[in-house]
């Protein structure tokens, strides 16, 4: 493996870490992966597991906050049920994975993954 | 002697409280172009209602602009030239209308493996991740001539936190690249990883310092991690500390390219009560480095 191919490999495993709601499995399992040459283990290797988890944490809690932002129907349900919505979000973070930056393209994907589950956001 | 800087905040209640400090105590304003960006479905970025805001400061005060973003993601390896083209061309929109000074965005990820962390992720330090970060900066160079990267906090690291300035000097070694020096997050990281930042700073080529952020953070809440370790947080939302501040007094003079020193304060942290301390704040970074 390539020095590009190893990095691409070595991004995607630290995706899978930080997408995650419990970043300590795929963590170890970036750090025994057996196709990553010896600085990118050790790289890894090194990585404070509190400071991962921390960080896999603010990457939910910027997702969740563009996603109040990008709809009004969705900060409406916040506000009107934020135990409610918070469980949904927890299982929407967990389902899809996040590919967009955009807070109203980031509220299209929720409002289709709450549609695909026969809820409405505005009337939940 | 550096010009002062204010960042221009995506909101309103922060742009209204703020309006007197931008009219009166900035020499130049920053902004991160993508808060001033909105597309609608596939289409490529437009500006946005805080496009119109930002660019009205700027008219009405004759005040330049420099940007720092966070979404160029300046370390992905993985194939990303759609996005990558469509930010391209929204920075290239926004250098038309607002006439960068220059253009700074976060060493790290922001997208990983086409995953939007949105967070600044450290980079492992290798001579890959070097060049990467390079070409980014080199494609970035072809919209607006001077440009750079700021030193993240991250809560953990692929590597030596004293490493670090070394990896900064191989990505920086082409004419017209830059440091951002954070004096925030340097001081964050020192707490939260352990290391001594004037030995951080004795590492790192202060020529190529253009501009210095101060800002100020809090803690994360105990519940947060299992260990209830409790982490500096990079958030803005607090008044600069001291530390940072005693950083700045020593550092700013040893920067013989300094052009701007900037505070950073996030959005809805603002209220009334904090408009005479940001005001206070920036005639101390004047007083400083003006």
């Amino acid at each position: 493996m390539d020095g590009i191919e190893a990095h691409r490999r070595f991004e995607r495993l630290l995706a899978d870490v930080l997408a995650s709601r419990d970043p300590s499995a795929p963590l170890e399992k970036a750090k025994a992966d057996p196709e990553l040459p010896a600085a990118l283990k050790e790289a890894i290797a090194g990585a404070d597991p509190e400071g991962v988890a921390l960080t896999a944490l603010l990457v939910a809690k910027l997702r969740f906050e563009r996603l109040i932002r990008g709809s009004s129907r969705v900060g409406e349900w916040f506000d009107r049920d934020p135990r409610g919505f918070t469980e949904a979000f927890r299982r929407y973070h967990a389902d899809v994975a996040p590919t967009t930056s955009e807070p109203r393209k980031e509220a299209r994907f929720f409002e289709g993954w709450l549609a695909a589950r026969g809820v409405d956001p505005g009337g939940s | 002697m550096a010009a002062i800087g204010l960042t221009l905040q995506p909101e309103r209640e922060y742009c209204e409280a703020l309006e007197p400090l931008f009219l009166e105590e900035a020499d130049y304003f920053e902004v991160a172009p993508e808060t001033t960006w909105v597309r609608y479905g596939e289409e490529a970025f437009l500006p946005n209602g805080f496009w119109r805001i930002f660019r009205d400061y700027g008219e009405r005060t004759g005040k330049p602009f420099v940007a720092h973003g966070v979404g160029l993601s300046l370390g992905t390896f993985a194939d990303d030239e759609a996005r990558l083209r469509r930010w391209l061309e929204a920075i290239a929109m926004s250098h038309a209308e607002f006439r960068f000074l220059w253009y700074t965005d976060h060493l790290g990820a922001t997208f990983l493996d086409g995953r939007a962390v949105t967070i600044p992720v450290p980079l492992p330090m290798t001579e890959v991740a070097a060049a990467a970060v390079r070409d980014r900066l080199a494609s970035l160079q072809r919209i607006v001539p001077d440009v750079g990267f700021e030193n993240s906090a991250f809560y953990f690291l692929l590597g030596k936190p004293l490493d670090e300035p070394g990896f900064f000097e191989r990505i920086l070694s082409r004419p017209r690249t830059h440091l951002l020096l954070d004096l925030h997050n340097l001081f964050t990281n020192a707490v939260n990883l352990g290391f001594e930042p004037e030995a951080y700073l004795e590492r790192l080529d202060l020529a190529k310092v253009i501009e210095i952020h101060v800002s100020g953070g809090s803690a994360s809440e105990p519940e947060w991690l299992p260990s209830r370790r409790v982490m500096r947080l990079d958030s803005h939302d607090a008044p600069v500390p001291e530390e940072v501040w005693a950083l700045l007094e020593r550092t700013a003079p040893r920067c013989p390219n300094l052009r701007g020193a900037t505070l950073e304060r996030m959005e809805g942290t603002v209220g009334e009560v904090d408009v005479p301390v940001l005001r206070e704040e920036m005639r101390r970074l004047r007083r400083l480095v003006g």
